[in-house]
Formats: structure tokens, sequence, C-alpha cells
């Protein structure tokens, strides 16, 4: 018995080593938050489930609180830049609400992260931001604007 | 085992302690005496972050490697993202605070390799509990032969375990376990359905995030509650401080922060408010002068820390320092900073010991470093101040019901040493358009020094008191540092943390007080605290929370506020002077790439965060970085700064993949130095690591 708990809690301890945030991993030339990656509509849906399940501890003006960090500003954009859309879809979707991780749909994190973009100022689009991880992984979130291409 | 989830919601928790079988081999005899710990949360008693090590110094600490790590995600049933405990490291075992679950867990301080764990499930207790998570740490005890881990849980047990096993030791309070709601001199309470306040053991709001402090066979525990800005009444459960036994759990003294009736201070509650006005705890940490045998209590703000005017008076021990006798805690003096608090200035960190000398003469002081940038310093034998503290005149508000101080007293010396009010010419000034951008969006608020009250809330305006050096200013739970060899202490401060605070009616439905921090316009809802609902066993979200429009308080991103945004502060005790004051911290990436300010000149900013501690060295000040940035000289991190510290020039620099988030410290064992830190926030979930310089031949 004792043998098997060793065995147990190393593996715990062992593949929790691993759960660092990967850095983005998108090539150069794909998207990024500036290119209209959800639509207006899906950031409105996105504040009533924010509202509902985010504003008590991030604050109905997303400036967060003691309990949550902000979702909008300097501080949070500088913590997400160079990672990925899917990245912080998969913090979203894995670990909040924080009382149950988990209990929102694909659609509903996708409609929230929507509205957090539109709060932090990048430009919405024609298309619905997308609900797979590994799509959304594809989307570089960026904190400064790129220049325009030639 | 570990990970399954106690399905008894009753009020015993269920212990979950694993070992590894190595302690035993790891006793006592390993231990050199040329070693050197770190046995208590702020180094020692006195609250001073000051070991005096030197191999990391100026000269090698850009070649500081990470020597073990550990992540906290495993220690509970999610992810914490609000690691904030500083480890012990005594008799070569390293114990820490860790994950949602607050676990304890006990490492090879050389290697990081898990010697044991012990956790509490505490089912709707823990879930409901004021201050969840991790914690800041905890507190060990040995009489030379035994050796024993003190730490309060989320639900507020206060648990003493087999520092060699992780095992609860049986014959303290029941089974290893007091419960911290009992033997209290009140009777913890809750509302109930009908509005009735009853007596509830299990949701009653009462606990602490704080490590325990152990002073020879007493250990020390303080109180903390939710977020006081909306509480939803009056009254609330008093935040005592008691002293109980470290072998038995018997409670030796209690002190009533809020005194009852007959005891000293209870007319400074008018209208008999202090039979119902709760709060008044100790959330942070206290120190201890074993020798004078004294104890100093910061104490923190009465139920609603923006409204008083259900509590008339000066409020007694609201915001004051208080010296008790540790063997008895009857009070020897004390020190009220700030008169019928309105500010939420609770006194948020350690106060400090300094052996100092004034005018040719040696001087035992205490120094209290504060929210609002004021470092108190008072003889600790006597309470009397070491420089003037003159009562000053305050401006007198105007919110219907309260009861203002006419005056507080505002120390001499030291200089303040962060921002501590707003007025236009704190207002971002790069170029005359962001000044007069500034000066638009500070329009709408009041203005004033420190110790302006807050407004009621109106549309037309003002939209309330923008205030700095309140709620989240100056020096906040970290603390500063000291060093007893040069007499100076190290402060690190907020200097742009902007609290703007308004009133607004409260909601009958939401609470009994007549005001509650709000802004004209919007539906009222209350603020939740750090933590709360956030750690293992916490109940589901509530369902409706209301619409409303997003008004920043910055420009395009800039901070409203011109830099330094964070700072270190060196000031000597002995002259109640500044040595040197620094801005710690990489220029946010918000300002450094802003297009507003393409192509000036903008020197390092420091940061705008409360949460930096800071440790002292030999040779050193070191301190994380609290925010994350990218820049040339790094990938997204944050940075480990070391600085001189007899003249705040940094001196080296080492990448942290996570900001820190928790107050560095430092040990040395078998001739090696460590320095740990915890880290966390943003997508960076928990992990201690620890640094160290490559061994010979690296």
């Amino acid at each position: 018995m004792r043998k098997t708990l060793l065995i147990a809690c190393v593996t715990v301890v062992v593949s929790s080593f691993g759960l660092g945030v990967l850095r983005a991993q998108a090539p150069a030339d794909s998207r990024s938050v500036w290119d209209g990656v959800y639509t207006e509509e899906q950031a409105k849906r996105g504040e009533a489930v924010y509202q509902k399940e985010c504003a008590s501890c991030h604050g109905d003006m997303l400036t967060g609180g003691e309990s949550a960090p902000p979702l909008t500003g300097g501080a949070f954009q500088a913590n997400w830049n160079g990672l990925t859309l899917g990245d912080l879809f998969d913090r979203i979707r894995k670990t909040m609400p924080q009382t149950s991780p988990g209990r929102l749909t694909r659609q509903q994190n996708a409609d929230v992260l929507a509205f957090m973009l539109s709060i932090n100022k990048f430009p919405a689009g024609k298309t619905e931001l997308f609900r797979q991880s590994e799509m959304l992984k594809e989307i570089r979130f960026e904190t400064k604007k790129p220049a325009a291409k030639n | 085992m570990f990970l399954r989830k106690a399905k008894s919601v009753t009020l015993l928790p269920v212990c979950l302690a694993i070992v590894f079988g190595l302690i035993p081999s790891r006793a006592s005899a390993q231990y050199k005496p040329k070693d050197t710990e770190w046995p208590t949360y702020a180094a020692d008693l006195a609250g001073t972050r000051y070991r005096p090590l030197d191999q990391i110094n100026a000269s090698n600490f850009n070649d500081l490697e990470i020597a073990w790590r550990i992540k906290t995600d495993n220690f509970g049933d999610r992810p914490e993202y609000k690691l904030e405990g500083t480890p012990l490291m005594v008799n070569g075992v390293l114990y820490a605070t860790a994950g949602s679950r607050r676990a304890v867990i006990a490492l090879d301080p050389e290697t990081g390799e898990l010697l044991w764990i012990h956790g509490e499930h505490e089912g709707k207790r823990g879930g409901a509990a004021p201050r969840q998570l991790s914690g800041r740490g905890l507190a060990y005890w040995s009489d030379g032969k035994e050796e024993r881990i003190f730490y309060v849980t989320p639900g507020f047990r206060l648990i003493c375990l087999n520092a060699k096993t992780g095992q609860r030791v049986p014959s303290f309070g029941q089974d290893g376990i007091l419960d911290l709601k009992l033997d209290d001199d009140q009777t913890i309470s809750d509302w109930n359905d009908k509005h009735e306040w009853v007596p509830n053991l299990e949701t009653g709001e009462i606990g602490i995030q704080s490590a325990p402090v152990v002073a020879g066979n007493t250990v020390i525990i303080g109180a903390a509650f939710r977020e006081g800005m909306t509480p939803k009444s009056m009254r609330n459960n008093k935040g005592h401080v008691r002293g109980f036994d470290v072998r038995t759990g018997k409670r030796l003294w209690i002190f009533h922060t809020i005194p009852m009736k007959g005891e000293f201070g209870y007319d400074t509650w008018e209208k008999g408010s202090a039979e119902y006005t709760g709060n008044t705890g100790m959330w942070t940490q206290l120190t201890v002068d074993e020798q004078l045998g004294l104890v100093y209590l910061p104490v923190e703000s009465p139920t609603s820390d923006f409204y008083g005017g259900h509590r008339p008076g000066n409020n007694l021990f609201g915001e004051t320092l208080v010296c008790v006798d540790l063997k008895t805690g009857e009070r020897k003096w004390h020190f009220q900073l700030v008169h019928h608090p309105l500010w939420d200035m609770d006194i948020s960190s350690a106060p400090i010991l300094a052996d100092i000398t004034v005018d040719g003469k040696p001087v035992k002081a205490v120094a209290q470093p504060t929210k609002q940038g004021f470092l108190y310093i008072f003889d600790r034998v006597t309470g009397k101040p070491i420089w003037p503290m003159p009562e000053k005149p305050v401006e007198v508000g105007s919110v219907p019901g309260e009861w203002y101080s006419p005056t507080q007293p505002i120390p001499s010396k030291p200089p303040s040493y962060s921002r501590n009010g707003v007025s236009v010419d704190d207002l971002i000034d790069f170029t005359p358009a962001l000044h007069d951008r500034a000066k638009e969006i500070a329009s709408h608020y009041h203005l004033g020094s420190v110790y302006t009250p807050a407004t009621v809330s109106k549309l037309e305006g003002p939209l309330g008191t923008l205030t700095l050096g309140t709620a989240s200013g100056g020096t906040n739970w970290p603390g500063g540092s000291f060093d007893p060899e040069t007499h100076i202490a190290y402060l690190y401060a907020c200097n742009a943390c902007l609290e703007p605070i308004g009133l607004v009616p409260a909601p009958k439905e939401i609470s009994d007080i007549n005001y509650i921090a709000g802004v004209a316009g919007k539906e009222v809802q209350i603020m939740r605290g750090p933590g709360e609902n956030a750690g293992a066993d916490s109940p589901k979200p509530p369902k409706k929370r209301p619409p409303s429009q997003y008004v920043p308080l910055n420009i395009d991103g800039l901070p409203l506020t011109k830099p330094p945004y964070g700072t270190i502060t060196a000031i000597n005790l002995d002259k109640g002077e500044f040595v040197w004051q620094i801005a710690h911290g990489e220029t946010p990436d918000v300002v450094r790439n802003s297009d507003l300010l393409k192509g000036m000149n903008i020197p390092r900013t420091g940061q705008e965060t409360y949460n930096v501690g800071t440790l002292v060295t030999k040779s050193l000040v070191i301190a994380g970085e609290a925010q994350v940035t990218t820049t040339a000289d790094h990938p997204r991190g944050a940075m480990l700064r070391a600085y001189d510290k007899a003249t705040g020039k940094e001196v080296g620099a080492v990448y942290m993949p996570g900001p820190e988030s928790g107050s560095p410290m430092t040990y040395m064992l078998h001739g090696k130095q460590y320095i740990v830190i915890a880290i966390s926030g943003g997508p960076y979930s928990g992990e201690y690591i620890a640094y160290a310089l490559p061994s010979a031949g690296e």
C-alpha cells in the first residue's frame, strides 16, 4: 500500500512539473488579434455571459480586484502578449469560473473571450471566434498592432 | 488518495497526510551550525526579512540558476494563480503552504524533493471561508527534541503537525486541531434566511491567510474577513487576537481589538457601536520582542471601509498599532495611526523592530510601514514617537450621517515614501496633450491630499474622491525589510495604485448600511475578497450580475499618474532620512510600446503593483517584479532584481517565467546559498522556484 501511494504521489508531483504555459508555437504568418477574429454580435453575447459568470470577481468594468486580476489594461495584455488565443481560451475554459471550473460551454467561453477582446480594443470582424482550442492557437495575442503588410 | 475529495461535509475535517519515508534520515544530525536558516515568515520575529549571507552577491547574481522548482497545481482540486507564500527553512527541511487546498509541504531544501504533504478537506466550511487559497505561510516550533509546524486552514482551524512526518499531533487541541471559531469571547455567527444573526460555525465569517507566529511557547493568531468596501451589514464578527499554548492549544490570552463594555477604549465607539461593529482584525504578520516580552499587533479597519456613520467615534483599536504583553495579552501601549478609519488604511504589514541610535542614544524602536506611505517610528518600550507626530487638521467631508475626525497624526520624520494624495501635479505629463486628457478624467473626481474623505458619487460629479495611498497604495502585506547592522529600512511601495472612492446609498436588499462603495449610475454589487470563493470546496457564484458600461481610469492604457509607478526606498532610521529611492520594475509594455510616446526617452518607470516583497542580505536588496514584460533582453516574463543596498544601483537580474507573487527568502545549507520565491499570475499557475549559483565546474 505504501509503495502504491508513493508511486501515485510521485507521479502526481512529477506530472505537475510540465504544466507551465508553453510559448506560442504559431507560425509567423498566422493571424493575430488585430485581424478581426470575432464579431460585435458575439461580443454582445459574451458580455451577457461575463456579467453573469465573471463580473462578481473580475469587476463589471473588467478592472479586477484583490481576488482576481484585471482582464484589460497593460498588466493583463503583458501577461498574454506572445501567447495565443488558444492559451487564453484554455485558461478560461479549464479554470473558470473559479467556483466551478469547466461549467461553461465552449461557445460561452468563446463569447466571453470575444467580449474581452472588444473591451481591449482589438477590432471586430465578420467571422465569429472559433470554439476549438487548436484553431484558436493559430491566432496570436499581440499587444502591439503589427505594421501594415506590403 | 490525496486528490480524492472528501464526501463528508461534517465539521470534522478529513486529514490527508502522505509521508515519503525520508524524514527520519533528515534529522537534526545533518544540521550544521554554520547553516543559515529562515525559521519564521519574515526571517525573524523582528520582521526584518534580513539574512547576512553573501555567497550570492553583486559579482555573481546574474549567474544564478534554477536549483529546483515545484508547481503547486496538484495541491488542491484546481490550480492556483495567486501563490503568496514565503517558505521556512529550518533544521534542514523547507516547509511551505501550497495550492488551492492550502496544503503543507515539506521539501528537501537542496533538491526540492517532496518529503511529506498534509491537507485538510473542510467541505462547506472551507468553501465558505472569507480567505481561501494557499495563504502566506506557516510557523515552526521546537523545544530541541520535538518539532512542530503550525498553520491555519481556510476554514479557521489551527493545525499542529509533527514536523518530521506531517501527521497531526494528537496531544494538541483535539487530535491536532484547534477550532478557532470557538473560545473567542464571542459567538461566531452569520445571517440566516430570515435575516437573523445566529450562531453558525460553518459559514460564520472569519478566517486568516497570514502565517501564525510562534514566540517562546505561545502561538499567536489574528483574524481576517471579507473585503470591507461593500459590507452586507454594519454587524459582523470581531477580529480578536489570541495566544495559545504550543503544546496543548490551551488559550493563554485574548486581546479584544474592539473593547468590551468597561474596557479601555469602549467609549471611542459612540452610540453603543462597539456592540455590533466587527472586523478590526489583525490579518497581516505581527512581530515580537521576546527579550522584552512584548508583541506588536497591526490592526485593520472596522466594519465598512469607506463609510463609518454607523460607528461614530475614533474606533479604537481600528488602524492602531497595539503593544501587548507576550504572556498575558495585556495592553502596554497603543497608537492609533488613523482616527475613525475611512480609507481602508488597514495596517497591512509586520511592524519592524529596529535597534537604532537617535541623537547619539540607543533606542529600541518599532517602525510601521503603511499603505499611506508614512513610516511611523516609536520607542517600542514606551510607545512614544521617535519624532513628533502632531495632530493636524484634515478635510471634513459631507457624506450624510458620517462622523469625521477633524485631525489626524502626521509623522514629521521621515517624509512619506510614496504618494498619499492626488493633485493635478501627480497626473501623467509625458506630453501636454496627455496631461490635458488626464486632467479631464480627474475633473470628474474630488482631489486632495492624504485623508481627503470620500464623497457621495453623483452623475454630474464628483463620481467620488480619487485617492492614492489608500486601499492598495504604499506598502501592503509583503511589508518592508531592515538591516540591523546599518539601521536602514527598505520599503517597496506602490506609487500609482489609484483608488476612486465614491459612495452610493446601499439598496436595502444588499446592505443595512447607509452608504457603500459604488459609482453613480451603476447598479450596486458586493465585491469579493482575496481568494473568496476561489479555493477548494467553494460554492457556485451568484446567478445574476447587472450590465454596465466600461470606464477606464487610464489613457489608452497609460497610467493616469506620472511615474515612478512603484519604488523601493532606503530610509536611515537613525536620522529619519532617505538614503536613496529607485523605481522598481521594468517599464510596463503598455508604456514602453505606446504610440503616444514614440521617440521619447523615458527612464525606467517601475510598475504599478502592491504585492512586492523585499529581501536584504549582507550586500544586496533583492525583489522580483510583479508584472510581466516582454523586452529585447528577455522573453515574456519577470525579473528578480538585485540592488546594491548602499546605493540602490542595480547590480544584477535573473529571469523568472512568471511574476513574483510571494516574498523571496534565502538560506544557506551545506555551504550553498539559495533564494526561493513564489511566482504566479496571468497564465502562470503557482510555482516555488529556488535559485542558486552553479556548482564548481558547471
